[in-house]
């Protein structure tokens, strides 16, 4: 039987790309809400500066986590540290690309830590508005 | 809303402290509203069978909430230029995250402060550590 594919070294580089994420007004409401709970919205007429979770990472870690030849496993992963820099502020109604890369797999007490490099840019004015890292810790399989 | 003047903004400066009570609707909130429906957050049986307590926030709930408490004293969101954190508990559901910051810098020549940010549980744990953040300054 073949082995499952895990991360390892040889997918530092790859590269997901989502062009064409829309700001969609509606959508940043829903999640600025969601981030009050049981308070009013803090800044209505703002996009929530973590709303990149849904123009960046969404769609490029959606590629990452499916693709069959690094085998992330969902049920094991944990979110171990997450940095942003916004540039230039994303308003509601702005069309971006986001691209995630692997750039970095350790091996570590029988975990894998894979880190990842995030960025949006808004193709109309070539402004970079969001970019990040993040490291994912993959649990080894029971 | 306007940025925090340089010369309004010293070190040892805090931010506002933001305390919430996180419950698993606004956790099931946010799963929708951040298409991330990973079942460790919504799904309790599914949770402990991976070794966890129960369900858990996500951790990017709670770098939004502490977002929230930075932009609120920076005058908008849109003064937040970077955040960053360790995710290094869990938040359960029915925990109250309180999210604090001091300044440590400020950047005259840029218009820049630099804050020490973090947040706990009312349980006592450490959420959120080793968070820095920088925020626009007008001049």
């Amino acid at each position: 039987m073949l082995r499952a594919a895990v991360p390892d070294q040889t997918h530092v580089g790859r590269r997901y790309t989502a062009s064409g994420q829309r700001i969609a007004p509606e959508a940043a409401a829903r999640m600025a809400a969601a981030i009050a709970g049981p308070d009013p919205v803090a800044d209505p007429d703002a996009v929530p500066p973590t709303f990149a979770a849904v123009y960046c990472l969404a769609p490029t870690f959606a590629q990452l986590f499916t693709d069959p030849e690094v085998g992330i496993d969902l049920a094991g992963l944990i979110h171990g540290e997450q940095s942003f820099e916004w540039p230039e502020p994303v308003r509601a109604g702005d069309v971006v690309d986001a691209t995630t890369e692997i750039v970095g797999v350790d091996l570590k007490r029988g975990m894998t830590y894979v880190r990842l490099a995030m960025e949006a840019v808004r193709p109309a004015d070539q402004a970079v508005v969001c970019r990040g890292t993040a490291l994912m810790i993959v649990r080894a399989a029971a | 809303m306007t940025a925090l003047s340089v010369s309004s903004v010293s070190v040892g400066d805090a931010v506002t402290p933001l305390s919430r009570q996180v419950s698993q609707e606004q956790i099931n909130a946010y799963a929708d509203a951040s298409g991330d429906h990973n079942p460790i957050h919504v799904d309790a049986d599914f949770a402990r069978s991976v070794g966890l307590p129960g369900t858990i926030a996500h951790g990017l709930l709670e770098l939004g909430i502490l977002a929230e408490a930075i932009s609120s004293w920076a005058g908008g969101s849109a003064n937040l230029r970077s955040l960053s954190c360790r995710f290094s508990k869990p938040l359960l559901p029915g925990d109250t995250i309180i999210c604090t910051g001091s300044v440590t810098a400020v950047d005259e020549a840029e218009g820049v402060a630099t804050l020490e940010v973090g947040a706990s549980s009312d349980r006592g744990d450490r959420v959120l550590t080793n968070g820095r953040a920088t925020v626009r300054l007008s001049r």
